[in-house]
Parts: structure tokens; C-alpha cells; sequence
């Protein structure tokens, strides 16, 4: 407690509040400028108030900003967890292996480089279901980081590492869990802190597209075409202060099995 | 009794005595180099290490390879352990060739080489768990305890080895070597990265667990450090400079023991066999003056 107190906690408070005055007075600015077309700070502060009335509002024809939070989160979560759960296994296996890196590589150069979106009507070919569709597509896109990470991690461990195993005459299974495992996870965390940030960026897109509840969704018909420039303001403010604790779990995640050597 | 009794009971007699000397004078062999060539193949094309060499060091000795960097000495080492794997010749220990790392060698290594992630004990243990088998879970645990205790590091057992100094390190690197109760223990330059301080501490240190195993353990030891070669070892192997390294010479350390680090110094002797390595490994001792 003494710590989170401190002058320099407190200090970094302050610039974190120096920080958020500037882009308010940059956003009051081009309002300004755009005669109201961008509205204030204070006129959305308004909208979001009103919009943060009933959040876990769960009607049929009324949902709340809430649900469709949720609701995007879950998506996220569920695309982004099959997506590891397939990437990290394949990573370690292309870094432990050197034909395996031959084999997979190729077909991990061609299709990262494609966008998430192009993954979308593909998925909607297959799953014929637009909500299905869209998990399909954060599958995909969070796969890449972590795939490469994975393999990165798995293929660098240091030949120091390497002869413990086998002057000790290490099973299989203790390389694995004793070394291959805990050298590779700092690698693997920084490939799915990679992989979340893509998919929460993706996830509005695929929204938008697929028409399912979510933040998406909220931003294109309650905010474009519902007129609300405010309501876009508000839903982007939203995505990135989630998106950025999203990121900052990883990061601790991250510091958490760092270690020193 | 009768006489034919005694006479066959003396003949016993002359027998275990026989058996007995024999082993006092002639101890077993416990690492046999035969003619033992290693080559590498690089980008350059084939790199030979070291060649011809032939070596036999007996159960209970302390034996040094000494050389420049990169003669080639760790190689020879590696081919002991069974992680370098002869071009020719073969390496025999303990009576059977050695063709890959075992449990009856045990290595420290020259960085120490613990799991980052693996407390000071769990470092320990899970070398244990991988090399001594057939005991139980607790056995196992007081293995690892006793050699941590001997090390004086039982206090730092739930430490990371990120927050251990050298000296410490290279501690908790030779309690694992000794918790698989090796015949042959194989070190790798163990003390060079470590001030002198820690250093002279570190060859009692040694010793002592030598001593306490009635200095059944054979001893080999890379080294570039005259002074360290002679306080321990029982011989000095002198490589020449690679590639293609080959032994020079192999100088005897006939100082009794135990050796006390401040006076052994002093002894015509040591004096002797520290100037014999010297001309050995350094062609120079001035700087030529021009007048």
C-alpha cells in the first residue's frame, strides 16, 4: 500500500490526467471548428449518460450498451480462445521442429497477410450463420501472432537449456514441461497480447458487417444511421478503454512470468 | 586344524592381500581415452578439434585439462560426458563406452546452466527425478536436502537462481552434479567466471565434498587457471594449442594431502610444477627491450 501511494504514483496519475485534458481540449477544438458537427465533450458526456441509463438493458427490440458489450466480448473471447488454443501447440511444434517449420511456415506467410475481412463471407459460407461467421474470423486473425510467437519462443531455447535435458537424461515430457514450456511462455503471452488486440479491432468490423448485437452494430445503426454522431463517439470511447484493459491483462500476465536469469 | 587347512587358509590369506594391494596401487581405471579424434563440420568445411588423443585417469583422481581458449579442451570434456560424440577412438567410463550422457557422470556446467524459471530445490530435484531412478518420491527429497545442506545453501532453497550471486550459482550447479551420486564428475570451467575470493573458497569447498565421499569420485576439470589446476588436481594435462589439438604434456602433482591453500605455496615443489606449466603454456614472459 505504501508503494501505491508514493510521490511517483501520484505523479503518474497526474500526467495520466494531463494526458486525457489535452485530447478533451483537441476534441473541444475540432467541435468547435466543425461548427458542433463532431459534438463537444460535454454534449456526448450527456449521450453517454443516457446511454449508460440501463446498460444490462436485455430486451427484444431495447438492448443495452451493456449486452452489446458483452455480447462482443463473448464473441471475442470464445474466436480468440479456440484460436490459441489451436496456435500455441502448432507454435511450439513448428519451433521444436525443424521440418515442421518447412512444412507449416509457407502456409502461414500466405495466409496471414490476408485481412480478417476477408475471412468473413468464407465464414459465412461455411457456418451459414452471421454471429458464427464472425467468431470464425476472429479464429483466424488471432491465430498469427501467437502461432509465430509460440514457434519463436520454442525454436530459441538456449542450447545451455538444451544440455541440462540431457546430461540429466530428461524425459520427453520434463523437456517439455521444464523447459520447452516455461522458456517458451513470456513468448507465447506476447503472442496472444498480439492476438486480443487484433481481434478486439476486428470484432466491430466483423459487428458491423454480420448486423449481430454488439458494439459493432451499435456503432453503425444506432450511431450512423439511428444520426448520432455522439453515439459513434461514445462507442468508440468504449472500445478503446476496453481494448486497453484487455491489453493491460496481458501486460501483467506478461510481468507475471517474466523472470530473471 | 589340519595342515593342509592351514596351508590353503594361508594361501587365502595371500590371495585377499594380493587382490588388496593390487587395488591400492593399481586403482581401477575409470575414464579410458583411446585414440580419440573429434571433428566438427562447419560452413569452412571440417574442423578437427582435438586428435590422437589418449588419456587414462584413475577412479579417485583429480585430473585438470589445461590449455589456451578454444584447444579444444571442453571438447575432450564433451567426449567424456558423452555429449560430444568421437569422429574416432572411443571413450570408455566406468568399464562401459560411452555413448551419450548418463547419470554415472555428472556435469557442472561453465554457466551454471540452472532453469531460470525452477526454484534453487527444484533445479535440484527435477535432475534427480530425471537421473536417479528405482527410489522413492522421499528419498528423493532428502537427496536433494542433504546435497543442499552440503553446499550451505538449504536457507536459499525457495530462491530463484535470478537472485543468487555467481558464487552461489555455481553452488547450487555442483549440489546437482553430487545429488546424482556420480562415479565421474565432469567440470567445465566451474569457477571462471568467479572473483578470486569466491574462487579460493569455492576449491575448499569442492574438496571438502570430496573428501566427505572418501574421494571415491573421479575428478575432471577444464581449466585455464595454473594456480586452481595444481591446488586440486592430482594431474595436469597440457593440451596444445588447436586446431587439432593434442596433449603436450601430462605433469604429475605429487603434493600431499589434504594441500593448504597458504602454505602449499611456499613448497619447492608446487614452485617446480607451477614453472614447468607456465613454460608449457606461455611462450613469452617479457617484452623483448630495444636498445
Amino acid at each position: 500500500m505504501k508503494q501505491l501511494f508514493s510521490v511517483k504514483s501520484l505523479m503518474s496519475v497526474v500526467y495520466f490526467l494531463a494526458g486525457m485534458v489535452i485530447m478533451g481540449g483537441i476534441w473541444a477544438l475540432i467541435a468547435k471548428i466543425t461548427k458542433n458537427e463532431i459534438p463537444t465533450p460535454l454534449a456526448t458526456w450527456a449521450v453517454f449518460k443516457d446511454v449508460m441509463h440501463h446498460p444490462f438493458q436485455n430486451d427484444a427490440d431495447q438492448k443495452g450498451i451493456g449486452t452489446k458489450l458483452l455480447s462482443s466480448l463473448a464473441r471475442v473471447s470464445i474466436g480468440f480462445g479456440l484460436g490459441s488454443i489451436f496456435a500455441i501447440p502448432l507454435g511450439l511444434i513448428m519451433g521444436g521442429s525443424k521440418i515442421a517449420m518447412k512444412i507449416i511456415n509457407p502456409m502461414v506467410q500466405i495466409l496471414k497477410p490476408v485481412s480478417p475481412l476477408a475471412w468473413f463471407p468464407l465464414g459465412l459460407a461455411i457456418f451459414q450463420d452471421s454471429p458464427k461467421a464472425s467468431i470464425f474470423m476472429i479464429f483466424i486473425c488471432s491465430l498469427w501472432p501467437t502461432l509465430i510467437n509460440s514457434a519463436f519462443g520454442a525454436s530459441h531455447v538456449p542450447q545451455d537449456h538444451k544440455n541440462v535435458s540431457k546430461a540429466f537424461g530428461f524425459s520427453t515430457w520434463k523437456y517439455l514441461t521444464k523447459i520447452l514450456l516455461p522458456f517458451s511462455l513470456p513468448h507465447i503471452i506476447t503472442g496472444l497480447r498480439l492476438s486480443i488486440g487484433i481481434a478486439w479491432m476486428v470484432i466491430v468490423a466483423g459487428e458491423m458487417l454480420s448486423g449481430g448485437i454488439g458494439l459493432g452494430n451499435f456503432v453503425w445503426e444506432e450511431g450512423f444511421n439511428g444520426g448520432s454522431t455522439a453515439k459513434i463517439l461514445v462507442a468508440i470511447i468504449i472500445i478503446g478503454i476496453v481494448g486497453s484493459l484487455l491489453d493491460k491483462c496481458f501486460t501483467w500476465l506478461q510481468q507475471k512470468f517474466s523472470y530473471a536469469v | 586344524m589340519s595342515q593342509t587347512s592351514i596351508v590353503a587358509a594361508k594361501q587365502d590369506v595371500i590371495e585377499i592381500a594380493d587382490i588388496v594391494l593390487e587395488q591400492a596401487y593399481n586403482p581401477p581405471k575409470s575414464i579410458e581415452i583411446n585414440n580419440v579424434t573429434v571433428n566438427f563440420k562447419t560452413p569452412k568445411g571440417i574442423y578437427t578439434a582435438v586428435k590422437d588423443i589418449d588419456l587414462s585417469v584413475k577412479k579417485g583422481e583429480i585430473v585438470s585439462l589445461i590449455g589456451h581458449s578454444g584447444c579444444g579442451k571442453s571438447t575432450l570434456m564433451g567426449t567424456i560426458s558423452g555429449m560430444v560424440q568421437p569422429t574416432s577412438g572411443e571413450v570408455y567410463a566406468n568399464g562401459t563406452k560411452v555413448n551419450s550422457p548418463g547419470p554415472d557422470r555428472g556435469i557442472v556446467f561453465q554457466n551454471y546452466s540452472l532453469l531460470p524459471w525452477l526454484t534453487v530445490y527444484k533445479n535440484i530435484y527435477v535432475a534427480v527425478d530425471s537421473a536417479v531412478k528405482d527410489i522413492s518420491a522421499s528419498e528423493k527429497a532428502r537427496l536433494v536436502e542433504t546435497n543442499l545442506k552440503m553446499v550451505n545453501l538449504w536457507e536459499h532453497k525457495d530462491k530463484l537462481p535470478g537472485q543468487l550471486s555467481g558464487g552461489m550459482k555455481q553452488r547450487v550447479a555442483i549440489a546437482r552434479a553430487f545429488s546424482i551420486n556420480p562415479r565421474i564428475l565432469l567440470l567445465d570451467e566451474p569457477f571462471g567466471a568467479l572473483d578470486a575470493l569466491t574462487k579460493s573458497a569455492m576449491h575448499i569447498e569442492l574438496l571438502k565434498l570430496w573428501n566427505l565421499d572418501n574421494r571415491e569420485k573421479t575428478i575432471v576439470m577444464v581449466t585455464h587457471d595454473i594456480e586452481e589446476a595444481i591446488f586440486l588436481s592430482d594431474k595436469v594435462v597440457v593440451l596444445n594449442n588447436g586446431p587439432a589439438a593434442t596433449i603436450k604434456e601430462i605433469v604429475d602433482v605429487p603434493l600431499k594431502r589434504p594441500r593448504n591453500k597458504k602454505d602449499i605455496v611456499h613448497d619447492p615443489k608446487y614452485m617446480e610444477i607451477h614453472d614447468r606449466l607456465l613454460n608449457l603454456l606461455i611462450a613469452k614472459f617479457s617484452i623483448d627491450d630495444e636498445h
